[in-house]
C-alpha cells in the first residue's frame, strides 16, 4: 500500500466514523459510553490522514519516486470493507433475528433494598433490565398492581400466543456480546408484526410457580393495559448492564 | 444468496460492523502509543528501565498490563514496538497477555457482571497474571528470546519527530487494522453458525464444558470488557469454566490471532496460539479448583 492509498483509507475511516457519531447511528453498533473514545479516533484518524497526504505530496515533488514506496502492508486495503459493508447492507442493529440465537439474560440476585416505585407523575418508565430485577429479586414484590411503561421491540414466540415477548437487548461494549432481555406480555389487541417497536404500559403477573422453584428457564411475563406502536427506535436501543 | 436469509446477512453486517467500530478507538490508542514508543524510546531507555534477567522483567512486564485501560486490539502494535525497540520479547509477550486481561476496566466490569461472585474478579486477575507470567518465562528458557521478530517495519524516512510519529503510527494501524478487519470477519461468521444447542448439550460434562469455554472464547472473540456479562448469562455452567472462558478470551482469539500472524509471523503464530491457549486452560482450572 502506497502513501496515498494510506491517507485516503485514514482519512475514509475518520470521516465515516464521524458521520456514524453526528448521526446518532453509532448507536447501533456500540454502547453509548463508546461516544468518547470514538470521537478521540475520528480526530486522530482525520489529523493522520490530512498529516500524511500533505507529507505525501511534499515528498513526491521534492523525489517524484518516494509515491511508489511502501507506506505499509496490502492487508491495510482491507480497512476500507467495513465502510462498504456499511453502506452495501445497511445493518441496522440488533433485531427480532438476533433474539433467537442467544438465551435470554436473567438478572443475577440483587441484595440492596429497592426504591419505591414513584407513580406521582404518570405512568413510569422503567428500563426492561429494572422491570426483571425488581420482578425476580424484591421481596417486597414492588411491581405487585403497579402499571409501568417499557420500551422494546416485539418478538412472536408459540409460549405468548395471546401477546409477544418485549425485547431489548442488553450490550456492555458492541453489538455482538447483545443479549436479550425479555418480558412475555399478554394483551387482547391484535398480533404484531415481529421487530416492531412498541411502547407498552404493562402491569406485572405473579408468577405460578415461585421464580426460585422453575427449573429451566425462567420467564417473566406481565398483562398490557396499553400498547403503543413507536415509528422508530429509541436513539439508545440498547440497555447497559450498569 | 441459497445460504442465509436477509435478516441474517444484516446480523452478520451488523455483528462485524460493532466488532469494527469497537476496536477502533483502542486500535488507534494503541498506535498512538506505539508510534511515541517508535520516536522516543531508544533501546538505551529500554536497557536502563527493564530489568536485566528475565525472572525479574516478565512479572514486571505482566504488572505494567495494568496501567493500559482498554480492549485487546490495542496491545498487539504496542508490544511490537516494544520488541522493535529493544525490549526483551518475553517481557513485551508478557504484557501482550497481562494488558486486556487484568486492567482495571475489566475487572470493574467483572465485579459488575458477578455482584455476589467477588472471588470471580480475584480468581480471574490471579488466573491471567500466572498464565501471562507462564508463557513468558517459558518464552525466555525455550526460545532464548531470539526468534520473535516484529514484521511492523521501522525503515521510515521521516526526519521531524512529528512526521516520524505519524508515519509510524499510520504503518501500524493500517498493518493492525487490516488483521483486525480478518479477524471481525471470522468471529462475526462464527457468532452466527455456531448453534445454540451445543451449549446445553455439554452443561453436564465439567471436562466439556471447560473444553467448549476455551473453544467458544477463541471462536466468539468478545471484548475483555464485555465477556464477564456474556458467562454471568450461562449460569447453568459452573464458575470454573466459565474462569476459563475469562482467562483465555482476552489472550487467544479469532481476531487477535489474525493479528498475531500479522504482527509477529506465522511462524510465531503457529507456536505461540496453542502454547498460551494451553497456559490459559490450565491456569484458570488449577485457580478455579483453589478459589471458586
Amino acid at each position: 500500500m502506497n502513501r496515498s492509498g494510506r491517507s485516503a483509507v485514514m482519512l475514509l475511516l475518520g470521516t465515516i466514523l464521524a458521520r456514524l457519531l453526528f448521526s446518532g447511528g453509532y448507536g447501533w453498533f456500540v454502547q453509548q459510553r463508546m461516544r468518547i473514545p470514538l470521537i478521540f479516533a475520528a480526530v486522530v484518524l482525520i489529523i493522520f490522514g490530512i498529516h500524511d497526504a500533505v507529507t505525501g505530496v511534499r515528498q513526491e515533488s521534492a523525489d517524484p519516486l518516494s509515491s511508489k514506496r511502501s507506506a505499509g502492508p496490502g492487508v491495510g486495503w482491507l480497512l476500507i470493507l467495513p465502510l462498504l459493508v456499511l453502506v452495501s447492507i445497511a445493518p441496522t442493529g440488533l433485531g427480532a433475528a438476533a433474539a433467537s440465537r442467544v438465551d435470554a439474560y436473567t438478572p443475577t440476585e440483587e441484595t440492596d433494598p429497592f426504591d419505591p416505585i414513584d407513580t406521582s407523575a404518570g405512568v413510569p418508565e422503567m428500563r426492561v433490565f429494572d422491570f426483571l430485577e425488581r420482578a425476580i429479586w424484591d421481596n417486597q414484590q414492588s411491581l405487585e398492581d403497579v402499571t409501568v411503561r417499557l420500551e422494546g421491540l416485539v418478538v412472536n414466540d408459540s409460549s405468548v400466543p395471546d401477546g409477544f415477548k418485549l425485547t431489548r437487548f442488553m450490550v456492555s461494549c458492541c453489538a455482538a456480546d447483545g443479549i436479550p432481555l425479555q418480558v412475555s406480555v399478554h394483551t387482547d389487541g391484535p398480533p404484531l408484526e415481529e421487530g416492531t417497536w412498541v411502547i407498552a404500559d404493562v402491569v406485572w403477573r405473579p408468577p405460578e410457580i415461585p421464580y426460585k422453584d422453575v427449573d429451566g428457564e425462567l420467564i417473566v411475563e406481565a398483562d398490557a393495559v396499553q400498547v403503543t406502536v413507536v415509528p422508530d427506535a429509541p436513539n439508545d436501543p440498547y440497555e447497559s448492564p450498569y | 444468496m441459497g445460504w442465509f436469509t436477509d435478516e441474517e446477512v444484516r446480523l452478520w453486517a451488523t455483528l462485524f460492523v460493532s466488532v469494527c467500530v469497537q476496536a477502533l478507538p483502542f486500535l488507534v490508542l494503541g498506535v498512538v502509543i506505539s508510534g511515541l514508543i517508535a520516536t522516543f524510546v531508544s533501546p538505551d531507555l529500554v536497557q536502563r528501565i527493564v530489568p536485566k534477567r528475565s525472572v525479574l522483567a516478565v512479572p514486571t512486564a505482566g504488572l505494567a498490563g495494568l496501567a493500559l485501560p482498554g480492549c485487546e486490539c490495542g496491545s498487539v502494535p504496542i508490544a511490537g514496538r516494544l520488541v522493535a525497540a529493544g525490549t526483551p520479547p518475553a517481557a513485551a509477550l508478557t504484557f501482550l497477555l497481562a494488558a486486556p486481561a487484568i486492567n482495571p476496566v475489566v475487572l470493574v466490569s467483572t465485579a459488575v457482571a458477578f455482584p455476589n461472585d467477588g472471588r470471580l474478579v480475584l480468581a480471574r486477575f490471579l488466573a491471567s497474571f500466572i498464565a501471562a507470567v507462564a508463557v513468558g518465562t517459558w518464552w525466555a528458557r525455550r526460545r532464548g528470546g531470539t526468534l520473535l521478530k516484529s514484521k511492523q517495519h521501522v525503515d521510515t524516512h521521516e526526519t521531524g519527530r512529528w512526521d516520524r510519529f505519524v508515519d509510524v503510527a499510520s504503518r501500524d494501524l493500517v498493518h493492525a487494522g487490516g488483521y483486525l478487519v480478518v479477524g471481525a470477519m471470522a468471529a462475526a461468521t462464527l457468532q452466527l453458525i455456531v448453534p445454540r444447542s451445543i451449549l446445553d448439550a455439554v452443561a453436564e460434562n465439567e471436562l466439556y464444558s471447560i473444553l467448549m469455554f476455551a473453544g467458544l472464547a477463541v471462536l466468539l472473540s468478545i471484548c475483555s470488557e464485555a465477556d464477564a456479562f456474556v458467562a454471568a448469562g450461562l449460569p447453568q455452567f459452573s464458575l470454573t469454566s466459565r474462569l476459563v472462558f475469562l482467562v483465555v478470551g482476552p489472550v487467544i482469539d479469532l481476531k487477535l490471532i489474525a493479528m498475531h500472524t500479522g504482527v509477529f509471523g506465522r511462524r510465531f503464530a503457529m507456536v505461540f496460539v496453542p502454547v498460551t491457549l494451553t497456559i490459559a486452560v490450565i491456569s484458570a482450572v488449577v485457580i478455579g479448583q483453589i478459589l471458586l
